[in-house]
């Protein structure tokens, strides 16, 4: 057969497109076990971090989590648990960020008055910019926060605000479009939860 | 053609390095340089990458028939990266999550189809194997340069750990894509300099 010829051509395409993608999927396969669990694990010490518990050691997440969330629906809304005898509602979020999807998990007091934490499961945001969301600076200024009135992520003094009750969080030098995502996706959570929960305030 | 292994390494580590000589593979020292680590692992990545691909493309040259060469190519170099993207993702969770999008757009990497092309296709597996690794080197140091003063400067860290005092005072710029221009038009500026010196002593 002629190497040139179109049959070897489409011949020779066809068999060694087969070859590696029936490699790929075998490694796709191989792995796709140890990626949910990954996936698990980086949801449930979201949530974990969100309520206010931070562990590092990914073996012992799981059986800590089971432990924060006993009646844990993965499937509602929003869940309730209590820690350190305090109430707490906790409910996942998503919403555009500056490239794609910021999702995350955010968690407030039952009255609806503070949060209590906010965790960021997963984002496209610049690296080294807007990817700081996920630093614990950033997060940290949103524990306690007052929710009574809007919280304003917004130019600070540069270390981070760590007065509770203003309401307001210092913004990431360099990524306002993000840190205004946060802002919009952060409310516009609070409300919806207020909304639903509304009754009990 | 048959170059020897040590003439290969020089050549891809200095006189034609991909970044400084042959300009290629900018959009990724742009990307990933502001951050040590990611840099390492992402220059690991390309290294693995190109080595292997390299391999594969000299193991097929004779079979490849000529008009599908830059697609096969294209598809060998895809897989590699994708095992890449499956491998830190199943073992390396946390750096898959900080890389993102960056691992997979080792694919547009021109360095890779450039050794697979220009190399690969008319040199044996192993010196291939060796070309595609030392590329890979040459890709890292410059990288690792362009990436420490990036950090240091930007975030007062290096490898994510606090080496500058607590007053210091971080340059965002230094943290944002355009300072890898500056830093890598110094860097050719420099190299440059040094290279044309040696050249004018040699004559």
């Amino acid at each position: 057969m002629k190497k040139d010829g179109i049959i070897y051509t489409v011949v020779f395409s066809f068999i060694i497109a087969f070859l590696f993608v029936f490699l790929l999927s075998l490694a796709y396969g191989a792995t796709k076990e140890k990626v949910a669990e990954n996936a698990r694990i980086t949801e449930a010490k979201a949530y974990l971090s969100a309520a206010g518990i931070e562990i590092d050691d990914p073996g012992k997440i799981e059986s800590a989590f089971k432990k924060a969330f006993p009646s844990f629906n993965e499937k509602a809304p929003y869940n309730t648990t209590t820690i350190d005898s305090k109430k707490i509602i906790v409910s996942p979020f998503s919403g555009n960020g500056l490239w794609g999807t910021i999702t995350g998990v955010i968690a407030v007091t039952a009255d609806l008055k503070r949060m209590v934490g906010l965790a960021i499961i997963s984002h496209n945001e610049t690296p080294g910019l807007g990817g700081r969301i996920e630093e614990k600076w950033f997060l940290d200024q949103f524990r306690g926060e007052s929710i009574s009135a809007k919280i304003e992520v917004s130019r600070g003094g540069g270390s981070g605000d760590t007065d509770p009750d203003n309401s307001k969080v210092d913004s990431i030098t360099g990524a306002s479009r993000t840190s205004s995502a946060i802002e919009v996706i952060v409310n516009g959570k609070i409300d919806e939860l207020k909304k639903m929960i509304g009754g009990t305030n | 053609m048959a170059d020897s292994p040590s003439k290969i390494l020089k050549e891809n580590i200095w006189y034609s390095n991909p970044v400084f000589i042959q300009i290629l593979g900018i959009c990724s020292t742009l990307a990933v340089t502001n951050n040590l680590i990611n840099t390492v692992i992402m220059t690991v990545g390309l290294m693995f990458v190109t080595g292997f691909t390299n391999v594969t493309v000299s193991l097929l040259k004779n079979l490849i028939p000529r008009k599908v060469r830059m697609i096969v190519q294209t598809l060998i170099i895809a897989f590699y990266v994708i095992i890449v993207d499956i491998l830190l993702r199943a073992y390396l969770p946390d750096v898959s999550k900080a890389l993102g999008p960056y691992v997979g757009l080792i694919i547009t990497n021109c360095i890779i189809m450039g050794r697979a092309e220009a190399f690969a296709q008319s040199n044996g597996p192993l010196l291939s194997f060796w070309d595609g690794i030392t590329s890979g080197l040459g890709y890292m140091w410059v990288l690792m340069i362009i990436a420490f003063v990036r950090e240091l400067l930007g975030f007062g860290t290096l490898f994510g750990m606090s080496v500058l005092p607590e007053g210091f005072t971080h340059w965002t710029i230094m943290v944002m894509a355009p300072s890898a221009f500056f830093l890598l038009g110094t860097f050719i500026w420099i190299s440059k300099t040094i290279m044309l010196k040696n050249e004018g002593g040699r004559k």
